[in-house]
């Protein structure tokens, strides 16, 4: 065989293997769409029945604004302005109290969770089960929960984000603790330093950055996770959003929403530059 | 106590003076914590509520003791794939939508300034909003049912994705495109063979890390009627039917859990 | 072979083994140390010299043998006596071992933890006591005006000087210096080497101290022990470290060669 024989017929070879793969995972992916689109009860008919309905429903969120009467078409779609400020408000303050407390405690079990940091094995085993379990449940299954036992109201929001954050921040957290550099840790180990003092002064100074980062990222995700506590009664203003959208009141339903979409990219695009500044700075002194 | 003086002495800033930025200090103390505790005011929390609420939760978690399917163990198993669904349809529709958008959204495939900035107040409108609240909207619309979760999913997840799409291809190597343009090639092949391969990985990546992410979405838009798992835990809640919830709890771990291990390992050969 | 002692055994080590899997990092073991000594461990890199020194502090324990101090069994000490132990036989490692984004000062500080109650310390709360020892430390080792900056803005040599303050504010009542200049240039190492020599004249602290150099063993140490895949093969007086007795240790008494497989 001549050497470019050779190169076709390896290109041949593996394009066969390639095209067997790129068939089966083709197969397997339709199958997969058709047995979720029927479970799913997917019905394109019905949406392009109803796609009039859809845009009218959209059509009439956009309030009657004219410029000669601006204040006053203003002033009447925010006529409850005042109210949902303050929902909105509690809405934030339960996102933060959520992600200050889930902090809290992912910080505190975080070296309980990192393999090579921890007290015993078993408490190490523990940590990461509860973790995984806070993580998984979703927070609205616990505010429903805690609505039931706490009451209506934000304090069952709080708790319900507040343990979900611990989740999924105490993951985060101790994969960031099991990669500290271990010399300055074992320094503070030498001195007789006793375990809590040794997180304290070993490795939470290295790990403090990026567990800020990622609390920071954490409150983004919890403001938007505290818009819909209201829902099912566990505070701020997804309550007011839920009613709007219940009564059809159009117009109350851009009005809440704009708000909403307003503080959110407001509260992302700060936040982004503080994390940026975080990483930022921490990244520049390991290369130094 | 010379001691202590002659090291004063020698480094006086070593040790917290009691000058005006130590009073301020206190001072900037005391009105953070007198925020934080107005803040729990606000919230609702008092140490009353919270015992009273820890002891009634501690009921209820020991009326869930056993978990119990009460003969439903299908119906529940069937919303669990339902959940499933919505999430893997939702997800697959949004991560393609999501593909065109993020060229659009773009700084280096979008000349178009004014084009560009519209897009991404579109992902910023459609992101701003939680994949809850586009359900209901749904629903509203399109009846009950687990369609207008998946309508809810794919909607709320091509801002997400469009908006990450977007910024993976702003970060794409600019020398790969410039040798891909040397050799006469148009914007659209340079979009092609260029940055395709170079964000590909970082496109499927997200895009099953969204579809685990979803799936604990879904369980909950039954809340509001758009289907899934949600439904049931809601309806046994309300009724106080615990072992039930305890069950349905159950289910959604096992089912997330095993979500999560396959995606992680398909990621990880990924990247 | 050993030397007199100066003023009687300090430390006692008999049949110290460890073994990592299927490598004996330390094989029996026997060693006396007394007190107010400075004492060089030489050997190849591997000879098992690094965890002898952390055997001794016991931030890993042996798998057989005896440790005592003044009589006193090190290998059975628990919790709180375990880490007053710790304190007094403070450690310098090769890399200084510092928090690099800690103050100074607080790294010289993390020194006397051992000494504080739990909540105080964990809030970052020091006595004037604690700054002042931290303080006399630093001022000691010429490091006083870089109290304040943080551990990572200063040189490899000054890092080290930090670390050695670090021990000293332990009170500690022995000093184990593992390679303490081995990642330092010569100016600084011999700064280093000083600041250890002064702290075991002037303050009668015993230091043991693991040297890839056997000349500044000779430099520094009248007394040398030197090991070999975890034995330990010479113990003596460091003029005794005859170029024989070199051949033995190292296979060569091409000093040039030693400090190259060191």
């Amino acid at each position: 065989m001549t050497s470019v024989e050779q190169v076709q017929a390896a290109w041949a070879a593996q394009r066969r293997v390639r095209l067997g793969q790129t068939a089966l995972i083709a197969v397997a992916l339709v199958v997969a769409v058709l047995i979720s689109a029927d479970l799913g009860e997917v019905d394109l008919v019905r949406l392009w029945e109803r796609s009039d309905r859809l845009g009218n429903y959209f059509g009439r969120m956009v309030p009657r604004l004219a410029w000669e009467t601006l204040a006053e078409d203003l002033a009447r779609w925010y006529r409850r302005g005042d109210r949902w400020l303050r929902e909105l408000g509690v809405t934030i303050l339960i996102a933060i109290y959520a992600t200050l407390f889930g902090m809290v405690l992912a910080v505190l079990g975080a070296f309980v969770a990192a393999r090579p940091l921890a007290p015993a094995a078993w408490a190490c085993w523990a940590m990461r089960r509860t973790f995984e379990f806070a993580r998984t449940v979703p927070e609205l299954v616990f505010a429903v929960l805690f609505v039931f036992s706490f009451g209506i109201g934000p304090l069952a929001g709080v708790l319900a984000i507040a343990l979900h954050s611990m989740g999924a921040l105490g993951k985060l957290f101790s994969e960031v603790a099991e990669n500290a550099d271990p010399e300055p840790i074992r320094g503070v180990r030498a001195t007789g330093a006793s375990w809590p003092q040794v997180m304290r002064y070993g490795a939470l100074p290295q790990v403090a950055p990026a567990f800020l980062s990622y609390g920071l990222l954490r409150f983004e995700i919890n403001v938007r996770a505290a818009s819909v506590l209201g829902f099912v009664g566990a505070g701020g203003i997804g309550q007011e959003l839920y009613t709007a959208i219940k009564s059809f009141a159009y117009t109350d339903i851009s009005a809440i929403a704009l708000m909403l979409i307003v503080s959110v990219t407001v509260i992302d695009v700060v936040s982004e530059r503080l994390r940026h500044r975080l990483i930022g700075a921490a990244s520049l002194r390991a290369a130094a | 106590m010379t001691r202590i003086e002659a090291a004063r002495a020698a480094c006086p800033e070593a040790f917290p003076g009691r000058g005006w930025r130590w009073y301020a200090r206190i001072a900037g103390g005391v009105v953070l914590a007198v925020m934080f505790l107005w803040g729990l005011s606000v919230l609702g929390f008092s140490l009353d509520r919270l015992s009273r609420g820890l002891a009634r939760l501690g009921g209820v978690a020991m009326m869930m003791m056993p978990p119990s399917s009460g003969g439903l163990a299908w119906t529940y198993v069937r919303g669990i794939a339902e959940t499933v669904a919505m999430a893997f349809i939702g997800t697959l529709v949004a991560s393609i939508l999501a593909v065109p958008l993020g060229f659009v959204g773009a700084k280096n495939t979008m000349p178009l300034g004014p084009l560009r900035f519209l897009t991404r107040r579109g992902f910023d409108v459609v992101r701003g909003l939680d994949s809850l609240i586009w359900a209901i909207v749904f629903v509203s619309v399109i009846g009950l049912g687990p369609f207008a979760g998946i309508l809810a999913i794919a909607v709320n997840d091509t801002g997400v994705l469009a908006k990450l799409y977007a910024e993976a291809i702003e970060n794409a190597d600019a020398d790969q495109s410039r040798g891909i343009r040397a050799t006469g090639a148009g914007r659209l092949q340079v979009m092609r063979f260029s940055i395709l391969p170079q964000v590909m990985p970082v496109f499927l990546s997200n895009t099953l890390y969204f579809f685990e992410s979803n799936v604990r979405s879904a369980t909950i838009l039954g809340v509001v009627g758009a289907g899934g798992i949600g439904f049931y835990l809601m309806d046994r809640i309300q009724i106080n039917a615990w072992p039930q919830v305890a069950f349905i709890i159950l289910l959604i771990l096992v089912t997330v859990g095993v979500i999560d291990a396959i995606s992680y390992r398909i990621r990880r050969r990924l990247i | 072979m050993a030397d007199p002692a100066p003023s009687g055994t300090f430390l006692r080590l008999e049949g110290i083994t460890k073994t990592y899997g299927a490598a004996r990092a330390l094989d029996g073991v026997t060693l006396e140390v007394a007190r107010g000594e400075m004492t060089a461990v030489i050997g190849r890199s591997g000879a098992g010299k690094s965890t002898l020194l952390t055997v001794i502090n016991r931030l890993i324990d042996p798998d057989a043998g005896r440790m005592t101090c003044e009589g006193r069994d090190i290998l059975a000490l628990r919790g709180r006596a375990l880490r007053d132990w710790r304190r007094r036989c403070a450690m310098v490692f090769q890399r200084f071992n510092l928090v690099s984004r800690l103050p100074v000062l607080t790294n010289v500080m993390t020194g006397r933890l051992a000494m504080r109650p739990l909540i105080p310390s964990l809030l970052g709360l020091f006595t004037d006591e604690d700054r002042a020892a931290a303080i006399e430390a630093l001022v000691a080792l010429d490091m006083g005006p870089h109290a304040l900056k943080r551990a990572d803005e200063l040189s490899g040599g000054q890092q080290q000087r930090v670390a050695i303050a670090r021990a000293l504010v332990q009170e500690p009542q022995i000093v184990l210096a593992d390679e303490p200049v081995a990642s330092l240039d010569p100016r600084n190492a011999e700064a280093v080497m000083e600041a250890l020599a002064r702290i075991n004249r002037d303050r009668g602290i015993t230091v043991l101290i693991n040297l890839h150099s056997v000349a500044l063993a000779r430099a520094y140490c009248r007394r040398s022990v030197a090991m070999s895949a975890g034995r330990i093969v010479y113990d003596g007086p460091t003029e005794g470290l005859t170029p024989p007795v070199l051949e033995r240790i190292y296979g060569t008494a091409d000093l040039d060669a030693i400090e190259d497989a060191a």
